[in-house]
């Protein structure tokens, strides 16, 4: 039988039961599955007795068990008075509680904004400034901040990352970027010794922060957890001073036009007002330190771009900022005395984002009046490329000329990871330009118990992703 | 013409050394007179057993060959790598296991001696250098409470989190921040410990062989055949530094305790066999200058928790299951850290008998009461009973090194804290982080 073949043994209902809706479609549980022989008997019609109007049928009911000549009685159906998590249906959104007219506009951790951090800056009427601040930057001359063996610290770091933590031979993304976040602040945290003040931090995750504000006519929310978050017990002091803060009046904030602000945004009406640092009150370490948000997807397209990601630093920092200052401050629009600093590092494992955040005033309704001020330090890499197995061509492994004019990435990176850490204490210092000094080769070189070295990766012999070419062994001669 | 063939590939092989032999006879006569008298020139190859026949000595010669290839080899990958290319049925050990009484099993597999109270203090520091720093137990106190209240109250998550999620989600979050703290505030009285790496869910891997059995089934029916091990074990949270830590006893330390006898086979404890990868692994690769062990933390699983066993009327099994979890764990991670340096300084280091031996410690902990602390002292290498030495070990000169056995020292459980009244004492006994 045509219609009883494969194993989804699908049956047609009964004509009268796989009536078409009005509007054209089968019926919700149109199919009835099994074959005729296994689906439950119809029940029987009832008697004649109750269409006759007026007439009271005697059942056996009461007797609670069949009797011939009594009519079958009809019960009412039968309500079990609560449903399967299963076949829950969630209320229609009109009739949720916190239902508003209004839409709001909800910035979550997936949102890709596509005006990036234009759009970002606009919708936090903030004012960019390419670079770390110099506050910042002049900290890290101090020479008493120097870690011992700082280089080659740093290369144990990015080799445990990308090649010792696993016993696989290419660790994925979604391993080593954590992972190499984890050492780079644990490498911070080693100066303890020296700045004490390091303890008095705490770092925290899933913590779900909400905060809402009104952008002209619109309401924008951030939404949701942004990853790992230092928390500090004292506040950042503030970066800008007044007159610079007084200076972002001039300022005019970039449209693009003609493309609405709130694309990328999700738009929807089931939202709460109320604020939400995600902590209740009397956590000892109220103040946001920095916020970390790893980039750590194995596949390409399932990550953000920088500029969507470095957007998505300005409003999560901001979110934050927000929330701290109308705790502190009250919900007041008002431009603040002590401006709330909250910084953030993005990483995609390799390429490193850094951004400080300074909010001036929470009066975001109007274009004009003081802005917030961002210093952005984009795309830096911590290392060119890295290869996990040796390329084999010819019986003989190819070697590289390495990190040409990539040393001065390895200080910076670890240096500026180091700065936002705890922005009193870390120096940037700055590597000889000259890649071919010996000094700088050896370094680079993998100071480790092997002396490995990197080799170097010819794109059209490559064996296919976390293979290897093996030497082929002479053969044997007897 | 292939028989000839045949016939002339077949000469090659001894026909080698015979000619090597005679042109070693030939050249011999050159030598000076000391140089003959110091050094009796072979006019015969060597007389030794066969390679290929069906005999004890040809087995020896193998075995002796093989462990020749591995002290040959260049890298410790390379030795690693051939200690552990062949894959035969092994026992899969569990550190974190419901068996009965399976620490008394675990020290009868790993050869450890199980001794209470902790070991004795490390001699005192020397006077020309500096005294460490007080402990200051209250900072300690306030950054573990501060820990626990910010997963347990302060952090508003999504969603309250269900029952069976709470250890991943709460306690497991809590352990690695609370390691983290400690390690930066401890880390005034141990530098080592400012440059620790700290690892957070890192797999560790060992593989040994340890007693023998006879074969009941199958075409080896009757041989000999040796009992292999393996340990996966995930510790939630490791401190690995680059330098060793000092000793606790002397290496050849004799310990008053016996080693556990079982008489059954494995199969008893339960343990299953299986065949797959052997792996070694520390929780990083042999390149690593942060080879060396410090601490390891655990958090057991709910199954295996006290009110759960207290409602199987195993009362007696909650300190079993401690230990033989820090025995398994840290068993493990001492011979892997073992191996990465053995199979770098083989002969010198087996042959000196130096103190080079791996001691690590190791904390376990429920899912609110982390309370038991255990420290294994490593003394050996090899574990087997064979007086011919263990397969892993290259020289022939371990003969009396299977004598030595391993240390586990433990101290009693506590609760650590009740947020109404923490105790001090506790949270000392329980920080192996300061030396």
């Amino acid at each position: 039988m045509a219609l009883a073949s494969g194993s989804a043994r699908l049956a047609l209902a009964r004509p009268r039961r796989l009536g078409l809706g009005s509007c054209g479609a089968p019926r919700r549980g149109a199919y009835e599955w099994g074959v005729r022989s296994t689906r439950k008997p119809e029940p029987p019609p009832p008697d004649r007795v109750y269409e006759i109007p007026g007439l009271e049928p005697i059942t056996y009911a009461g007797k609670m068990h069949f009797m011939p000549g009594l009519a079958r009685p009809v019960f009412p159906p039968w309500d079990p008075g609560w449903t399967p998590p299963k076949f829950r249906r969630l209320p229609p959104l009109h009739e949720h509680p916190l239902y508003k007219d209004q839409a709001c506009y909800v910035f979550h951790q997936r949102c890709r904004l596509l005006e990036g951090v234009k759009q970002a800056l606009w919708l936090t009427k903030t004012k960019l400034i390419e670079g770390l601040p110099e506050k910042v930057l002049s900290l890290a001359d101090d020479p008493r901040n120097h870690i011992e063996n700082q280089d080659e610290c740093v290369l144990n770091v990015i080799f445990h990352a990308r090649l010792w933590h696993s016993t696989e031979d290419i660790p994925k993304r979604e391993t080593y970027c954590p992972v190499i976040v984890d050492s780079l602040i644990q490498l911070c945290k080693s100066q303890i010794l020296k700045h004490p003040s390091l303890a008095r931090r705490i770092c925290a995750q899933n913590n779900m922060l909400s905060t809402t504000w009104n952008r002209g006519s619109t309401l924008i929310q951030v939404h949701g957890s942004s990853g790992a978050q230092l928390n500090a017990k004292d506040p950042l002091p503030p970066i800008a001073s007044r007159e610079e803060v007084e200076a972002t009046k001039n300022h005019v904030l970039e449209t693009f036009y003609p493309i609405s602000p709130t694309v990328g945004l999700q738009e929807c009406n089931v939202y709460d007002v109320n604020d939400d640092t995600g902590f209740r009150e009397g956590y000892p370490y109220p103040y946001p330190h920095t916020l970390y948000l790893l980039e750590s997807a194995n596949l390409r397209p399932h990550r953000f771009q920088p500029d969507q990601l470095r957007a998505k630093m300005i409003l999560f920092a901001f979110g934050n900022a927000l929330a701290q200052a109308r705790l502190l401050y009250g919900n007041d629009t008002k431009v603040l005395e002590q401006p709330v600093v909250v910084q953030s590092v993005g990483t995609d494992g390799r390429v490193f984002q850094f951004l400080v955040l300074q909010l001036n005033t929470t009066d975001l309704a109007s274009d004009e009046g003081v802005k917030n001020l961002v210093w952005l330090d984009s795309d830096q890499l911590l290392y060119a490329h890295f290869w996990c197995l040796p390329v084999v061509r010819r019986k003989a492994v190819v070697k590289q000329k390495i990190y040409s004019g990539k040393p001065k990435c390895v200080c910076e990176m670890r240096n500026r990871n180091c700065l936002l850490e705890c922005p009193r204490i870390f120096e940037v210092r700055q590597c000889p330009p000259n890649p071919s000094s010996p000094t700088l080769h050896r370094r680079l070189t993998y100071p480790g118990k092997e002396g490995r070295l990197l080799k170097q990766h010819k794109p059209k012999s490559c064996p296919a992703p976390g293979t290897k070419i093996l030497p082929n062994q002479l053969p044997g001669i007897l | 013409m292939a028989a000839a063939r045949c016939w002339r590939l077949v000469l090659r092989g001894p026909g080698l050394s015979l000619h090597t032999a005679a042109g070693a006879a030939v050249t011999a006569p050159e030598v000076t007179g000391p140089d003959v008298a110091a050094a009796p020139v072979a006019r015969y190859p060597p007389l030794v057993a066969s390679l290929t026949a069906d005999s004890k000595a040809a087995r020896q010669r193998r075995v002796e060959r093989w462990q020749a290839t591995v002290h040959a080899a260049k890298s410790v990958d390379e030795k690693l790598r051939i200690l552990t290319k062949m894959q035969f049925m092994k026992y899969v050990v569990y550190p974190q296991t419901f068996a009965l009484n399976a620490d008394r099993w675990y020290q009868s597999f790993t050869k450890t001696v199980f001794l209470s109270g902790l070991p004795p203090p490390p001699p005192p520091a020397k006077p020309d250098t500096e005294p460490a720093p007080a402990l200051d137990v209250a900072a300690l106190r306030a950054a573990a409470c501060d820990c626990l209240l910010q997963e347990h109250f302060f952090l508003r998550r999504k969603k309250r989190v269900p029952l069976y999620l709470e250890r991943e989600a709460i306690a497991s979050p809590f352990l690695d921040q609370l390691v983290a703290s400690l390690t930066g505030l401890l880390s005034a009285r141990n530098p080592a410990l400012a440059a620790a790496a700290l690892d957070c869910k890192r797999p560790v891997h060992f593989y040994w062989l340890r007693g023998e059995e006879i074969i009941p089934r199958g075409h080896r029916k009757g041989r000999v055949d040796a009992l292999r091990y393996q340990i996966n074990d995930k510790p939630h949270n490791q401190i690995r530094i680059s330098k060793q830590l000092p000793e606790f006893v002397p290496l050849d330390y004799s310990v008053p305790v016996e080693v556990p006898v079982m008489n059954c086979k494995p199969d008893k404890l339960p343990l299953f066999k299986r065949q797959y990868e052997n792996t070694i692994f520390i929780g990083t690769k042999t390149a690593d200058p942060h080879c060396y062990g410090h601490t390891q933390f655990h958090l057991l699983p709910d199954k295996l928790k006290r009110e759960r066993l207290l409602k199987q009327n195993c009362a007696n099994q909650i300190e079993v299951v401690f230990r033989a979890n820090a025995i398994a764990s840290l068993f493990a991670w001492t011979g892997a850290q073992a191996m990465y340096q053995a199979t770098i300084y083989a002969m010198k280091w087996m042959e000196k008998r130096s103190n080079k031996n791996p001691r690590v410690r190791s904390k376990s902990s429920e899912n609110e009461m982390p309370d038991v602390e255990y420290c294994h002292v490593r003394n050996k290498v090899n574990s087997s009973k064979k007086n011919t030495g263990n397969q892993f070990c290259p020289s022939p000169a371990l003969q009396s090194l299977h004598e030595r056995t391993s240390l586990g020292h433990d101290v009693d459980e506590r609760y650590t804290y009740g947020l109404e009244s923490a105790n001090d004492g506790i949270l000392l006994k329980n920080l192996p982080l300061q030396a």
